[in-house]
């Protein structure tokens, strides 16, 4: 655990912080590009994190919630590029697979473009609630400490997100069965 | 249908995972450029006392409040804080404290703007959070009062101290489990306090009336029902002792409670005078600490007064 880095760099300790960030960076980047479909704005957007971590490590109250905290500095970087921006960029590159996938489901090309145009679709809260919970894995309870919401909220949101990502799915699938008897 | 969700989710989860090899590196080496001229922000829920003051601001305070006197509306319920014992009007209603017209430009000492809405207290998050808590805004009704919404302080001319300072000190629980301030609990003792911290904290205005009116080593007055902004609350006027000899006290501070693990309030001086005004705002305990001495002038009171009775509140569940 890194209760020890925390404290040290919550006294100022570069060095520590170090560490903290640097084990942390290249998640931070991956999580805030998949929500934000955006690649120069989740860098902005890892760089702002990771300075508000250094600037108000000190207020955390609890080093044990190191982790949760950090996501929810995360998010709120998101946030504040995402406000600050209109520019939705309109090709985002697919992300290139290196592993078999899961499963046979994501085999397509047309699935990614459906799943794409879902995912970028739904609201930034959305979004958001599927990366914290489907990609860093976070339980509900967490992503809610890390949201500063109720957990019912947490649930609720993801419950919308995952039904409008099924919905464009079922809309990929029903067009091709209609192609297929045409 | 079940089936459906857990295809779906098995879909969205290998897409969201797909490795995109993204590198921080340079993101990562920018900011540790960046952090060597970006202090660090102190921790605010440390410090629940007012700062002490040096003597030089003391005097400037003492001849700042002369002239202040006349130019201050009167407000009622400190009227007679002089004697230790001052009392609220039972039904308080947001200020009618006179608001200069225009934007109030800020003083060159850095003291709030005569007329101003300052934010005494903000646990409110921006960006990506709703609100977790309380946001109380003020008025202020004369010059030299110094604040911190931060610190959810106010202080006349920055003098809170004896023999004739006066403040205000705001408490107020967050629903922010990450950076909150918890319950509180009342010390048996504010003098032994290290033995006597109960159990449990207080959490509705008879438990805390109870439990401050029973605090040994000091003065307390009889609780009072009263409303503000549309909330219940009790206040209570509680007394240092003048012969009190805080270095007798554990680790030399006079507790009247804590709250969290790590956010007491304790006494400046012997013979302050705290108006505890404590409200519940739905379901969460809200303190309002005033401040004063036997010698804080009474136009400073009426200021006091003022600004307590100014206060407002918004709370996000």
């Amino acid at each position: 655990m890194d209760t020890d880095l925390v404290k040290l760099a919550q006294n100022g300790d570069k060095g520590a912080f170090t560490a903290l960030a640097a084990a942390r960076a290249d998640r931070f980047l991956a999580a805030s590009h998949r929500i934000l479909r955006d690649f120069s704005l989740a860098e902005d957007a890892t760089q702002q994190a990771l300075l508000s971590i250094w600037r108000d490590l000190p207020q955390l109250r609890d080093p044990a919630r190191f982790d949760a905290w950090s996501y929810r500095l995360l998010v709120r970087a998101c946030y504040a590029e995402a406000s600050q921006t209109r520019r939705w960029t309109p090709n985002i590159r697919l992300l290139p697979a290196d592993e078999p996938m899961a499963a046979d489901e994501l085999n397509t090309v047309v699935n990614r473009d459906q799943l794409d145009r879902g995912f970028r679709r739904l609201s930034l809260d959305h979004r958001t609630v599927v990366v914290l919970h489907h990609y860093l894995d976070l339980p509900l309870d967490e992503v809610a400490e890390a949201l500063g919401v109720p957990v019912g909220t947490v649930a609720s949101r993801l419950h919308y997100a995952m039904r409008a990502l099924r919905a464009a799915l079922d809309a990929d699938a029903r067009s091709t069965t209609r192609k297929a008897a045409q | 249908m079940s089936a459906d969700r857990d295809v779906t989710t098995r879909i969205v989860r290998s897409w969201l995972h797909e490795d995109a090899h993204e590198d921080a590196d340079r993101i990562l080496n920018l900011v540790l450029d960046e952090i060597d001229t970006t202090p660090q922000r102190r921790a605010n829920w440390l410090a629940r006392r007012f700062p002490p003051m040096n003597s030089n601001v003391v005097r400037f305070a003492l001849v700042a409040a002369v002239v202040v006197l006349v130019a201050v509306v009167g407000f009622q319920y400190l009227g007679n804080a002089n004697t230790g014992d001052p009392v609220p009007s039972e039904t308080s209603q947001p200020s009618t404290t006179p608001v200069a017209s225009g934007e109030p430009s800020a003083p060159a000492d850095g003291s709030l703007p005569v007329g101003s809405s300052h934010i005494l207290w903000d646990q409110s998050q921006d960006g990506a959070t709703p609100n977790l808590g309380i946001k109380i805004t003020v008025t202020i009704p004369a010059s030299g009062w110094f604040g911190d919404a931060k610190e959810g302080t106010l202080g006349k001319n920055g003098n809170v101290n004896a023999p004739d300072g006066a403040g205000l000190i705001v408490f107020a629980r967050t629903n922010d489990l990450l950076v909150g301030s918890g319950d509180v609990y009342v010390y048996g003792d504010p003098c032994h306090w290290a033995s006597t911290k109960p159990d449990s904290p207080v959490t509705t205005l008879d438990e805390a009336m109870a439990a401050l009116s029973a605090q040994t080593s000091r003065d307390a007055s009889t609780p009072v029902d009263f409303t503000h902004d549309g909330y219940a609350g009790k206040y209570i006027n509680l007394h240092v002792p003048d012969d009190a000899v805080f270095s007798d006290c554990d680790e030399g501070q006079f507790r009247t409670f804590v709250q969290g693990d790590d956010a007491p309030r304790y006494a400046q001086d012997p013979g302050q005078f705290d108006l505890l005004r404590v409200l519940d705002v739905n379901g969460q305990l809200v303190i309002f600490d005033v401040t004063h001495y036997a010698g804080t002038p009474e136009s400073v009171l009426d200021e006091l007064s003022a600004i307590v009775e100014s206060a407002t509140l918004e709370y996000a569940p």
